[in-house]
C-alpha cells in the first residue's frame, strides 16, 4: 500500500495505542500518589502533587521487597550465564558443524517450549526436595534454565548461520581448532544474537513466577515476583506501594525495550513463545 | 511455528554456504552440542517423565519426603476422570482459553490491519503496543487487580461515569464476573503478540495483488475479504495455535488475580494441579492434571501439522 493516507488514520492509531496502554499509565500514576489520593472519588487521573514516597519508603526500604529484588537479580543473572554457556556452543554446532540429528534436536528444542512451567515445577519440587535444591539459587537457576536453554538455541542458530562457512574454512587453513574458530570468529560475529538471547533470558527469569512459587518455599529465597504477589495481602489497600514495586519489576523490561527494541522484537518473533 | 517464522521477511542468510562445515567429521563436534542436550534431557525430559510416572503411583507427603511410592496403575486417572471437580477445571480452562484466544486473535487482527497502514510513527506505535505483552505477568496481573478494584478501581469509575454501572462492582469477587475479568486481562497481554505474528503475515502478502484488485475496481472491504483474509489464513491458524498453547497453560495471571476463586469460578487446570500438589500434597492427582494439561495442546499441534501436510498435498 503505497498510497499515503490522511492524518486521520495516524491519529486513530495513536489514540488506540494510548488507550490500550492506560493500564501501564495507571500503574505509574498510582505509584506516584500519596495514600489518601488512592481513595479519591472520582479517581484523580494525574497524580498532583506527586510523591516518590512509595519508592523511597517501600521499594528501597521494605526488607522483603529489597531481598526479593536482590534474589531475582541473582536468579536472572545466573540463568543468563548458564543459558549462554550451554546454548551458544550448541547453536554453533547445530548451525555450522558437521553433525547428525540436527533436525530432531532442533525439533525437540522447539517443541519443549510449549511445555507448561507447572508441568516442570511440580516434579522438580519432588526431585529437588530429595537433592536438597529446594530453596536454593542453584535450584531456581536450573529450573529457569530448563525452558530458557532450548529457546536460546532456537533463537541463536540463525545468527550462526549468517557466519559464512568460508570464514571458518579460512580459520581452519590458518591452523585454528574448531573451538578456536567458534570462540574467536563465529561468536564475535554473532554478538547481536548473543545480546538478544541474554536480554530475553534475563527478562524471562526476572519476571518468572511459577518456579519461584513452587521451588522457593522459604521467604528468604523468594524472587520479587512472588514477593509482589504476597504484597497484595500484606499491604492491603496500599495500592500506591504495590504499584511502585510493580513499576520497578517492570523497569528492566522497559529499559531493554527502549534501548534494545530492534533485537528483542526480532528475537521474540523467532522464538514465538513466552513461557 | 515454522510457518510463522518463514512468513516474516527473512533475515539475510548466506544460503550459498548453508552446508554445515566442520573441520572434519569427528566426535568432538558433538561436544559442542552435548551440554545443551544433556541439560534439556535432565531438566525437561526427566521431570516430565518423572511426572508421568507419578500419575501411576500413589504419591502423598510421606512419599515426597521418603520416596518409595507404590504403583497403582490407572487408579488416579479413573478417580480423576470420574470426579466433578476435575472436569469443572477442565471446562473452565477450555472456556477461558477459547474466549481469550478469540479476543486476542480477533483483536490482534484488527490491530495488525491498523498498524499495517502507512501511519506516522508506525514502528514506535507497534513497539509501544508490544509493551503490554512484554510486561512480566505478575505486573500486568497486579495492575489489572487494581484497575478492577471494587471500591477505588479505574474500571468502575469509568463505567459509572458513562452510566453503565451503578455503585461498586467487585469484579474479582463475583463468580459470574471473575472469569470475564481474568479473560480480558489475559487477552490484553496476548493481543499485541497476536498482532506481531499477524503483521508478519500481512507483510508477506504481495502488494501486486492489491494493485491488481484496485485496477479491477475492488474496494478496500472487498480486498480484505478476497485477498487479505484468505492469504492470511495459514498465519492466522498458526497464531491461533500458539495463543491456545500459551493461554491453556497460563497459571500466573489467574493465580494472581483470583487464586482460582471465587468458589472455583476461575479454577483452571493449572490452578487445580497446583492446589492438589501444594495444598493437599496429592502429587499423584496433580500429575494426572498436568499430564492432561500437556496432552491437549500436543494433540492440537499434531492435528495442526497433519492439516498442514494435507494442504500441501492438495
Amino acid at each position: 500500500m503505497t498510497r499515503t493516507l490522511g492524518l486521520r488514520w495516524s491519529v486513530a492509531a495513536t489514540a488506540v495505542t494510548l488507550i490500550y496502554l492506560i493500564p501501564v499509565y495507571w500503574m505509574l500514576a498510582t505509584s506516584l500518589k500519596p495514600l489518601d489520593q488512592i481513595f479519591a472519588s472520582p479517581p484523580r487521573l494525574v497524580p498532583i502533587p506527586a510523591t516518590v514516597a512509595s519508592y523511597t519508603e517501600v521499594v528501597f526500604a521494605d526488607p522483603d521487597v529489597v531481598r526479593g529484588l536482590l534474589n531475582s537479580a541473582i536468579i536472572a543473572v545466573g540463568t543468563t550465564v548458564l543459558t549462554l554457556l550451554v546454548a551458544v556452543p550448541a547453536a554453533f554446532a547445530l548451525a555450522r558443524l558437521r553433525i547428525r540429528f540436527v533436525a530432531p534436536v532442533l525439533m525437540l528444542f522447539l517443541v519443549v517450549q510449549m511445555i507448561p512451567s507447572i508441568n516442570l515445577a511440580l516434579p522438580m519440587f519432588v526431585i529437588f526436595n530429595r537433592a536438597g535444591l529446594v530453596d536454593s539459587f542453584a535450584g531456581l537457576i536450573i529450573a529457569n534454565g530448563a525452558l530458557a536453554v532450548p529457546l536460546a538455541v532456537v533463537i541463536l542458530r540463525p545468527y550462526f548461520l549468517t557466519v559464512p562457512g568460508e570464514v571458518l574454512d579460512a580459520a581452519r587453513v590458518d591452523g585454528c581448532t574448531t573451538f578456536g574458530a567458534f570462540l574467536r570468529i563465529a561468536t564475535p560475529m554473532s554478538v547481536p544474537g548473543l545480546v538478544t538471547v541474554a536480554v530475553i533470558t534475563f527478562l524471562q527469569a526476572w519476571g518468572e513466577f511459577v518456579f519461584g512459587l513452587a521451588l522457593a518455599t522459604d521467604e528468604a529465597m523468594q524472587p520479587i515476583s512472588v514477593v509482589l504477589a504476597g504484597l497484595n495481602n500484606a499491604f492491603g489497600t496500599r495500592w500506591n506501594d504495590v504499584m511502585a514495586v510493580s513499576v520497578v519489576v517492570a523497569l528492566p523490561v522497559v529499559l531493554a525495550f527502549v534501548f534494545l527494541q530492534r533485537f528483542i522484537v526480532a528475537g521474540l518473533t523467532e522464538g514465538a513463545t513466552k513461557s | 511455528m515454522t510457518t510463522v517464522t518463514s512468513a516474516r521477511p527473512a533475515r539475510p542468510v548466506h544460503r550459498a554456504s548453508s552446508r554445515p562445515r566442520g573441520r572434519r567429521r569427528g566426535l568432538h563436534n558433538y561436544l559442542f552440542l552435548a551440554p545443551a542436550v544433556v541439560f534439556v534431557a535432565g531438566t525437561v525430559l526427566y521431570p516430565l517423565g518423572f511426572n508421568l510416572v507419578q500419575g501411576f503411583q500413589s504419591v502423598g507427603l510421606a512419599e515426597i519426603v521418603n520416596g518409595g511410592a507404590r504403583f497403582v496403575g490407572l487408579d488416579n486417572y479413573r478417580d480423576q476422570f470420574t470426579r466433578g471437580e476435575f472436569w469443572h477445571s477442565f471446562g473452565i480452562s477450555l472456556l477461558y482459553t477459547a474466549v481469550a484466544v478469540a479476543l486476542s486473535v480477533g483483536g490482534g487482527l484488527g490491530l495488525a490491519l491498523l498498524f499495517n497502514l502507512p501511519l506516522r510513527g508506525r514502528d514506535q506505535l507497534r513497539a509501544l503496543m508490544l509493551l503490554a505483552w512484554l510486561l512480566p505477568t505478575v505486573v500486568s496481573a497486579n495492575v489489572w487487580r487494581w484497575l478492577l478494584d471494587g471500591s477505588h478501581g479505574l474500571v468502575n469509575a469509568a463505567l459509572s461515569a458513562v452510566g453503565l454501572i451503578d455503585g461498586d462492582v467487585f469484579w474479582l469477587a463475583r463468580p459470574d464476573a471473575a472469569l470475564v475479568a481474568v479473560t480480558v486481562a489475559t487477552a490484553w497481554t496476548l493481543a499485541p503478540f497476536a498482532m506481531i505474528l499477524l503483521l508478519a503475515g500481512l507483510q508477506g502478502i504481495p502488494g501486486t495483488l492489491y494493485e491488481a484488485a484496485r485496477i479491477d475496481g475492488a474496494r478496500p472491504v472487498q480486498q480484505l475479504r478476497w485477498i487479505t483474509l484468505p492469504l492470511l489464513r495459514p498465519v492466522t491458524l498458526a497464531t491461533l495455535l500458539l495463543c491456545f498453547i500459551y493461554t491453556f497453560k497460563t497459571f500466573d495471571t489467574v493465580f494472581l488475580m483470583t487464586g482460582g476463586g471465587p468458589g472455583g469460578a476461575t479454577q483452571t487446570l493449572p490452578i487445580y494441579a497446583y492446589e492438589q500438589a501444594f495444598t493437599f500434597f496429592d502429587f499423584d492427582v496433580a500429575a494426572v492434571a498436568t499430564t492432561v494439561l500437556l496432552a491437549v495442546p500436543v494433540m492440537l499441534s499434531l492435528a495442526y501439522f497433519r492439516s498442514l501436510r494435507g494442504e500441501d498435498r492438495r
